[in-house]
């Protein structure tokens, strides 16, 4: 088997030698994986009351778009997603002092809202596809579909499809694997924001990321192929 | 240098029909499209883009899958009225 040692490799790549993406500074991002204290063994700033709104609506609050977003894409639905929202916002505030101002306030939000996701909303998601993550780790993490699964399926096959139907294909992944694809294809984050909102290795990200997309194509040649888009009407 | 640009000398590199590092290549491919790949990736990810058949069709295969994802899926906006509720219990903190 070729192999690309670079591709393989864990070792993250470099922001000195990496193409496009924005590098800014490394935000700092506390680990916990508790829901009670998200931002445990942060340090404290001592932020005057005053400062706490002002970094609430200039920081946080632009950003509550994209987080609704991200609540809608996991929860599936609306009333979960605001509440979802809420709580985030509302832990952010109270845990505002382990954020430093200035630096990744994006990055911060949503580890935080999949924080909560995970610990709060994730047992009662109304979610049809009860796949737990370790299923599907087992299931697709065998060496073979991980160096040589590769979906047959062309371009043209799938540009005619729509918005709902990109969408179904995409709710109807594993969360774990919609997650990846929603941060980096509808959100944008690099991969090293990634590892850090989601608490993997930069490697895991990209490994997890290429399942995802292994199993949206399979989906979109399915959808494809039943709205007639086949390879035959190609030629 | 020796080597010239390959659409401008009559010798056109064969167009290679079957591509042996098929899940490799697009690894590779997928780093770039995300903007993650390296200097030494980009490079040789180039040469196969422009010899090999299969590696072409996949790279354009992870274009439009990305495009679908980026600009076809409706983007929700937050509700005004939960902007609302956020900023006036956010108030009632302190
Ligand atoms: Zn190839």
């Amino acid at each position: 088997m070729a192999t690309i040692p670079e591709v393989m490799s864990d070792t993250p790549t470099s922001d000195r030698n990496r193409i496009g993406g924005p590098t800014g500074p490394d935000q700092f991002l506390p680990d916990s994986d508790s829901a009670e204290q998200p931002l445990a063994n942060a340090p404290s700033r001592g932020y005057s009351e005053e400062q706490k709104y002002q970094i609430f609506n200039k920081e946080f609050m632009p950003h509550i778009d994209s987080m609704y977003n991200f609540a809608f894409r996991l929860t599936m639905d609306e009333d979960d997603a605001n509440d979802l929202v809420q709580d985030t916002y509302l832990k952010a505030f109270r845990f505002i002092s382990s954020f430093e101002q200035g630096t990744n306030a994006k990055a911060w939000l949503f580890r935080i809202l999949k924080n909560s996701f995970i610990n709060d909303y994730r047992k009662k998601s109304k979610e049809p596809a009860k796949v737990d993550y370790q299923d599907v780790e087992t299931t697709y993490n065998s060496e073979d579909a991980e160096s040589e699964h590769t979906v047959d399926l062309r371009a043209e096959s799938v540009s005619d499809l729509i918005g709902d139907e990109v969408a179904t294909a995409l709710n109807s992944l594993p969360v774990d694997f919609r997650t990846v694809i929603i941060l980096c294809d509808i959100e944008g984050f690099t991969y090293e924001e990634m590892a850090k909102i989601l608490d993997i290795p930069i490697g895991t990200v990209r490994s997890r990321l290429h399942r995802a997309r292994n199993l949206l194509k399979e989906k979109l040649r399915d959808y494809a192929s039943s709205m007639g888009y086949k390879e035959e009407n190609d030629e | 240098m020796q080597t010239p640009l390959p659409s401008s000398s009559g010798t056109k590199p064969e167009m290679k029909e079957h591509c042996s590092h098929r899940a490799d290549c697009l690894k590779l491919i997928q780093l770039i499209l995300d903007g993650e790949a390296t200097e030494q990736q980009l490079a040789r990810a180039k040469a196969n883009l422009e010899s090999c058949k299969p590696c072409i069709q996949m790279y354009q295969l992870e274009k439009e899958v990305k495009e679908l994802l980026t600009k076809r899926i409706e983007k929700r906006c937050c509700p005004e009225q939960l902007v609302a509720t956020i900023k006036s219990r956010i108030l009632s903190f302190s």
